[in-house]
């Protein structure tokens, strides 16, 4: 199981190859109960390295989002491989990068890393309160052994782990160069009952819900910046030229803002979650997402995120799809 | 005083068929509604779901794309790709809250200026029944 020195083994192994760049990973936070990630170039900075279940964020994030700069005259591009770290929802992402052919499958080195879940923030600090040092979480069993300030703590598993978690089909990487260490077992499913639930509501009272929701927004675009999926160069809401949705926050634009999102993302998200972890004024985004996942696979036959070779769900077409509301 | 509600359609006709159709209609003299105003595009395909969104942000009460039957498309499959786009569009209006009826989408062919007048009427019966669209008209217009 979780193993750290096999992990920094592993990454060293991969980072002193002549044909890899840089290697992305989790190492300890500055503060409270989330990593941070890091970006290795050097074999020497593995001992940073850390896996355990504060490491929330999606690495996938950061392969595709590299700045392409201009080479100067008479040096070549590197061409060098980039390894990253992925859990079994992280490597959901690199699939589906692959499928929109956002980079070459051999311009990447994938370490899976399987995972037992992953803390959520919000549920920690609710229990224990925010702290300014990191904290250290160790799992034993069914429940989590966190180093908080000095102190040592316990917690039930259940009621800390993140809600992505609680329903996770995928704990294992489904695209992998190399597993650091073995596969575990599948724990939870997904039926989509939280979607139903809320389907169960009036028009009225779903867009009351959304209007308090939108309305806190502030327009950061943290989900766009962290989302896995959003590596677009130029942001159709940034756009200007011709602008789609205007800056001002308020109810009419920011709603906007996040159906176009969630329009982007249909037939694409990977369930990740990262848009409503770093959300500032929690949004519940997921809702959005899960709703449109849920349709997808009930009328397409579709997952995103699960067979490289698949074709993106939007550029393909069957002449049998449904069309019940077409007059 | 008080008025009956008349509801802002916007129609994203395509090119080949609807357009057509709805031109067959006029030139036949067919009465149709005259809340609906016609946006000629190339294909169905052409219509991004932000048109539509925009559509309703910006004072429509209900939205119509039209195109070719499918398999008649001028570009061969372009229908195809507009009838996934706007299933998924749909569902996610519904899931905000914004009434289905807002959005409508058919097919009708050049011969067809008939079924264009009653699909017009559908529509426009629709947003009526829906009501004026308040949920995220844009309130400062002049920002």
């Amino acid at each position: 199981m979780v193993d750290e020195n096999k992990l920094r083994e592993k990454a060293k192994e991969v980072i002193a190859r002549d044909d890899v760049r840089r290697l992305i990973g989790w190492k300890r936070g500055t503060y409270g109960f989330e990593s941070a990630p890091i970006v290795l170039t050097d074999a020497s900075e593995v001992d940073q390295l850390i896996f355990d279940p504060t490491c929330v964020q999606n690495p996938a994030s950061f392969v595709s989002l590299e700045e392409k700069l201009p080479v100067p005259r008479g040096q070549e591009p590197d061409t060098r491989k980039v390894a990253v770290l992925v859990k079994g929802c992280d490597s959901r992402a690199i699939v589906q990068q692959l499928v929109e052919k956002a980079y070459d499958r051999d311009k990447i080195v994938v370490l899976g890393v399987p995972c037992t879940g992953v803390v959520d923030r919000r549920k920690a600090q609710k229990m224990f309160g925010v702290t300014s040092a990191p904290v250290e979480i160790k799992e034993e069993g069914d429940k989590y052994v966190l180093t908080i300030d000095g102190e040592t703590k316990e917690a039930p598993k259940k009621e800390l782990v993140a809600d992505k978690c609680l329903r996770c089909r995928f704990p294992n990487p489904l695209v992998y160069d190399e597993l650091v260490w073995d596969e575990v077992a599948k724990w939870a499913d997904d039926d989509f009952a939280d979607v139903d639930e809320f389907e169960k509501m009036s028009p009225e009272e779903k867009w009351k819900f959304w209007d308090e929701q939108f309305s806190k927004c502030i327009r950061c675009y943290s989900c766009r910046n962290v989302c896995p999926m959003c590596y677009c160069v130029e942001c159709v809401v940034q756009k200007l030229k011709p602008q789609w949705t205007r800056r001002s926050t308020d109810i009419s634009e920011n709603s906007v803002y996040h159906i176009q999102r969630a329009w982007h993302l249909s037939g694409r998200c990977i369930e990740c979650g990262e848009c409503e972890r770093v959300c500032p004024v929690d949004i519940p985004i997921t809702k959005l997402n899960r709703k449109m996942t849920r349709d997808v696979m009930a009328m397409f036959e579709y997952e995103p995120g699960v067979d490289v070779e698949a074709e993106p769900l939007l550029a393909c077409y069957n002449p049998q799809d449904p069309e019940e509301y077409i007059m | 005083m008080s008025e009956e509600f008349e509801p802002n359609i916007v129609a994203f006709l395509c090119n080949w068929c609807s357009y057509a159709g709805a031109d067959l209609a006029g030139t036949s003299r067919m009465r149709y509604l005259p809340n609906i105003k016609i946006i000629r595009v190339m294909c169905s395909g052409r219509v991004n779901p932000l048109f539509m969104v925009n559509a309703l942000q910006q004072g429509a009460d209900g939205v119509l794309i039209s195109g070719c039957h499918p398999g008649d498309c001028h570009y061969l499959e372009g229908n195809f790709y507009a009838r996934r786009r706007f299933m998924l569009m749909r569902k996610l209006l519904e899931h905000v809250g914004v009434d289905p009826g807002r959005v409508n989408m058919s097919w009708v062919s050049a011969s067809e200026g008939a079924k264009f007048k009653e699909v017009i009427d559908e529509t426009v019966a629709k947003a009526k029944e829906a009501g004026p669209m308040e949920q995220f008209r844009r309130r400062q217009i002049n920002w």
